[in-house]
C-alpha cells in the first residue's frame, strides 16, 4: 500500500511538471494564415474506389483554378494560396485521421470528397469551428453552417428531370422506374424521384437497388425492371457501375430511357465502341452549367484558357469542371474574408454567410447567406451523349420545374 | 510461465501467478503510467489520433486474443460484435446522450449477451469451420445494419452526440484547472485507461482458473474434457467475454468518430483484428496491444513520413503507386512474414531479446 501511494505521488508530481511545459504554444488567431499565405486543406480521394473517374480530375480542376488565382497575385491580389492535400481513399477512418492531421494548419477545407467522408468529419468541424466545402450534392449540407455547399442537390436533379419527362416528353402514362446504389447517395436519388412522383401524380413502377461492387451481376435488378415494363429508369450510380448496368440491361433486351444522376457519368464511357451507340440512344445526364468547350459561357471560356495554361494534358471531364467551380466558390469566400480582414475560423464562417458567388455559367445560381436562408440552384440541365463532341455531351434543355422551385429543403 | 522463454526461476505457484513478477515489469508499468499522463502534452494531435485509434483497436484485439490466442477458437466475426457495440453507443450515447458510464457498460452487456446467444451454435464447430461460420455473421450483420433503420440509420449511417462524459468530465471539451485540452488529448487519456483496464481484466482471466481451462481446451479439447473442464461452458464464456470486449471497442470507436455507417463493419475489419494478434503475438496480453499499435499506427506513420522513407518514396515515384496502395501491400507482406519467420509475433521478438540478455554472456 505504501509503495502504491508513493508511486501515485511521483506520478502526480510528474503530471504537474508535464502540465507546466505544455506542447502547444498558444494557438494562432488564424490557423493556416501567416499574413502572406493562405493554406487550404484538401481531403481528396486520389486512391480508393472512385479515384480514377472522380477523385483525380476533381483535384486537378481545383489545382488549375488556384494556379490561376496565384498567377494573378493571389486572394485580394496579395495572399498566395497553398493547398495542403491529403488522400482519404474515400474511407471514413482515413478521412478522420487526415482531418486531424492538418486541421490546425489550414484556414478551411476547400474540398472533402464524398458524402460519407463529409459526414464523418462534420461533428469535428462543428466542435473545432472550421469550415469546409464538400464535393457532394447531398441536400443535407444546405443547412449546415460549417459547410459551404457548391452545386445543386441530387434530389433536385431528379425532380427536374422527372418533370421534363412527364411534361415535355410524354411519359405521363408510361412506367417510370428507378435503380439506385445501396448507399446514402442512392437514398438521395430515391428521395428525389419519390418527391417528384408525389407532386406530379405518377407512381414509381419499380425500384431496384444494387450493391455497386466490382463483381456484381445485375440479373435480378434487370429482371425486376423488365417485369415492370419500364419506359424510363432513373439511375443513381457511380461511373464504374453505369456502363455495366446499361450494358447488362441491353443484353436482356431492356433499353429504356436512362436518366443518370450527375456522378453516373464519366467521359470515358463514350469511348467504348460497344457502349457509345447505346448510350447515345438511351442515356440522359442531369447536371448543371454547360458543355466542355462552350466558350459562349464566360466561366467555360476562362476554364478552357486555364486548362491550356496550367493543365495542358487534361481531357474534357465533368469532375474537372466541378473541382474548378468549387475552387471558384471557395475563392469568393476567401475574397470576402479578405475584405473583412479576418481569416480566423470564425471569420471564414462569417464570410460564408455573407458571400455571393457568380459561377459564371459553370454552375447554376446558388443563393448563399446564413445556413437557414441558403437556397441551391433550382435549375437542372439535361444533357445527352454525343461521342463526336469534346466531353461527349451536348445540352438538351435547362429545366427549372415548378416542383423544384417550390421545394423546401431541410 | 516458461512458455514464452522467460527463464526466471519460479519456485512456487503463487510466484508464477503474480501480476507483475519482476522489478522490471513493475518499472515498466510505472513508466507507462507516467507516459500516459505526459504524452498528450508532448506530441501533436495527429500522433495522438494515431495512438487513439490504436488504443480502440487494442481493446477489441485483447478480446479476440482471449478467444483465439487462449481458447484456440479462430473467429472472423469480430467486426459484427464491434458493430453491435457501436450501435449501442449510437442509441444510448449518440441519440439519448447518456453518459459514458451508461453506454460503455451497456455496449459490453449487449455484446456479451449476443455473443452468449450465438456462442453455443458457433462453438459446436472448431478450427476452420468456426472461422467460416463466424464469417457468415459479418455478412448477416451488414444486412441487418442496412435495414434496422430505427437504430442504425440504414445506409445513411448514424451519428449524434459523442457523449463522452464521466461525471463532471466532458472529454469532448476537457478543461482541468483552467487549461483546455483538445479532443485528441482527452480521448487519449480516456481510451488508454480503458485499454489498461481491459488488459488487466484479460490478464486476470488468463492467469486464473478459467484461463488455464481455456488453454487446456486450446491445446487438446478432448484431454481437457477428460480432466473435467466443461467445454461448452468455457467456450461460450470465452466467446461472450470476447464479444463484450469487441462491443466496447466498437462503442468507443463510434464515440470517437462520432458517425458510423453499415459498410464499415466489413470482413476487412475482422481480418485487421486477426492481423493485430498475429503480428503482436497470439496468446499474450502484451502482444494484442503492441500489435494494435503496429497495425493501426504503421500505415498512418508510413504515409506521414513517406517522403523520407527511402524505399517508400522510391516506389511511390517509380511505380506510380499511391502510399495507400503501398500500405495495403505492406499489410499483407507483414502478416506473411510474421507467420513464416516469427509466429509468436512482436511479443515473441521481445521475449527472445529479453532471454538473450538474461542469459548473457552465455546466450547461444
Amino acid at each position: 500500500m505504501k509503495r502504491t501511494t508513493s508511486v501515485v505521488a511521483v506520478l502526480l508530481a510528474l503530471a504537474l511538471v508535464g502540465a507546466a511545459c505544455g506542447r502547444d504554444k498558444k494557438a494562432a488567431d488564424a490557423p493556416g494564415f501567416d499574413g502572406k499565405t493562405i493554406k487550404l486543406g484538401v481531403l481528396e480521394g486520389v486512391s480508393g474506389p472512385i479515384a480514377d473517374p472522380i477523385g483525380k480530375p476533381l483535384s486537378a480542376g481545383g489545382d488549375a483554378y488556384w494556379a490561376r488565382v496565384n498567377a494573378a497575385g493571389g486572394v485580394a491580389g496579395k495572399y498566395k494560396v497553398e493547398l495542403v492535400k491529403e488522400d482519404t481513399a474515400y474511407n471514413n477512418e482515413q478521412t478522420k485521421a487526415k482531418y486531424t492531421k492538418i486541421k490546425n494548419d489550414v484556414v478551411m477545407f476547400s474540398q472533402i470528397l464524398g458524402t460519407p467522408p463529409t459526414k464523418t468529419v462534420l461533428v469535428d468541424l462543428k466542435t473545432d469551428g472550421i469550415a469546409a466545402s464538400p464535393a457532394s450534392l447531398d441536400a443535407a449540407w444546405v443547412r449546415e453552417p460549417n459547410l459551404f455547399p457548391v452545386g445543386s442537390t441530387y434530389q433536385l436533379q431528379f425532380i427536374n428531370a422527372a418533370s421534363w419527362l412527364v411534361n415535355d416528353e410524354g411519359f405521363k402514362t408510361k412506367p417510370i422506374c428507378q435503380m439506385a446504389i445501396e448507399s446514402e447517395y442512392g437514398n438521395a436519388g430515391i428521395e428525389g424521384l419519390t418527391t417528384a412522383a408525389k407532386e406530379l401524380g405518377f407512381t414509381v413502377a419499380a425500384t431496384a437497388r444494387f450493391k455497386g461492387t466490382a463483381d456484381e451481376e445485375y440479373t435480378a435488378q434487370v429482371a425486376a425492371l423488365q417485369k415492370a415494363k419500364c419506359a424510363a429508369v432513373f439511375l443513381t450510380a457511380l461511373p464504374s457501375n453505369t456502363g455495366r448496368i446499361i450494358g447488362a440491361a441491353a443484353q436482356k433486351g431492356l433499353t429504356p430511357r436512362w436518366i443518370g444522376q450527375s456522378p453516373t457519368w464519366v467521359s470515358a464511357l463514350a469511348a467504348s465502341p460497344t457502349l457509345a451507340p447505346l448510350l447515345q440512344k438511351t442515356f440522359y445526364w442531369t447536371s448543371e452549367g454547360t458543355t466542355w468547350g462552350d466558350t459562349s459561357v464566360k466561366g467555360m471560356k476562362e476554364l478552357i484558357a486555364d486548362v491550356a495554361k496550367y493543365a495542358p494534358t487534361q481531357k474534357p471531364d465533368v469532375y474537372f469542371v466541378f473541382g474548378y467551380s468549387q475552387a471558384k466558390g471557395v475563392h469568393a469566400v476567401l475574397e470576402q474574408a479578405a475584405k473583412n480582414n479576418d481569416f480566423s475560423r470564425a471569420g471564414i464562417l462569417k464570410a460564408i454567410s455573407e458571400v455571393s458567388v457568380d459561377y459564371e455559367g459553370l454552375l447554376g445560381k446558388y443563393t448563399y447567406g446564413s445556413a437557414a436562408n441558403r437556397s441551391p440552384s433550382r435549375e437542372t440541365v439535361i444533357f445527352k451523349v454525343n461521342p463526336a463532341v469534346p466531353g461527349a455531351l451536348e445540352k438538351v434543355k435547362a429545366v427549372t420545374s415548378d416542383v423544384a422551385s417550390k421545394l423546401k429543403i431541410g | 510461465m516458461s512458455q514464452h522463454g522467460s527463464h526466471r526461476l519460479v519456485v512456487d505457484y503463487g510466484n508464477d501467478l503474480r501480476l507483475f513478477p519482476s522489478w522490471l515489469s513493475r518499472t515498466a508499468i510505472a513508466v507507462l503510467g507516467v507516459l500516459w499522463i505526459l504524452l498528450p502534452m508532448q506530441i501533436g494531435d495527429f500522433q495522438l489520433s494515431v495512438l487513439n485509434r490504436a488504443g480502440i483497436f487494442a481493446i477489441g484485439a485483447l478480446g479476440l486474443n482471449l478467444l483465439t490466442g487462449y481458447a484456440g477458437q479462430v473467429s472472423l466475426g469480430h467486426a459484427f460484435f464491434m458493430a453491435v457495440g457501436a450501435y449501442s453507443w449510437a442509441h444510448f450515447g449518440g441519440e439519448q446522450n447518456l453518459p459514458l458510464l451508461v453506454w460503455l457498460p451497456a455496449a459490453g452487456l449487449i455484446g456479451g449477451l449476443v455473443g452468449a446467444l450465438i456462442g453455443p451454435f458457433a462453438l459446436r464447430l472448431r478450427g476452420n469451420y468456426l472461422a467460416i461460420v463466424s464469417l457468415g455473421l459479418v455478412f448477416i450483420g451488414i444486412h441487418i445494419w442496412n435495414n434496422f433503420e430505427s437504430v442504425t440509420g440504414g445506409f445513411d449511417g448514424v451519428g449524434g452526440s459523442r457523449a463522452a462524459r464521466i461525471g463532471p468530465l466532458d472529454f469532448t471539451a476537457l478543461t482541468i484547472g483552467g487549461t483546455k485540452y483538445s479532443i485528441e488529448q482527452a480521448y487519449f487519456w480516456l481510451i488508454w485507461v480503458i485499454v489498461a483496464l481491459a488488459a488487466l481484466a484479460t490478464k486476470n482471466v488468463v492467469r486464473s482458473r478459467p484461463g488455464r481451462a481455456l488453454q487446456a481446451i486450446r491445446d487438446r479439447d478432448v484431454a481437457a474434457a477428460v480432466i473435467g473442464v466443461s467445454l461448452t461452458r468455457y467456450k461460450v464464456s470465452a466467446f461472450a467475454v470476447s464479444s463484450a470486449m469487441a462491443a466496447m471497442c466498437g462503442a468507443l470507436f463510434g464515440s470517437y468518430y462520432g458517425y458510423i455507417s453499415p459498410d464499415q463493419w466489413n470482413l476487412l475489419l475482422s481480418i485487421q483484428f486477426i492481423a493485430i494478434i498475429i503480428v503482436g503475438g497470439v496468446g499474450t496480453v502484451f502482444g494484442a496491444i503492441v500489435g494494435a499499435l503496429f497495425i493501426a499506427g504503421a500505415p498512418l506513420m508510413i504515409e506521414q513520413y513517406s517522403s523520407s522513407i527511402p524505399l517508400v518514396s522510391y516506389l511511390t515515384k517509380q511505380a506510380d503507386m499511391t502510399v495507400a496502395t503501398l500500405n495495403q501491400l505492406l499489410f499483407g507482406l507483414v502478416i506473411i512474414l510474421f507467420l513464416i519467420l516469427e509466429p509468436r509475433g512482436l511479443a515473441g521478438l521481445w521475449f527472445r531479446l529479453k532471454t538473450y540478455f538474461k542469459a548473457w554472456p552465455f546466450s547461444y
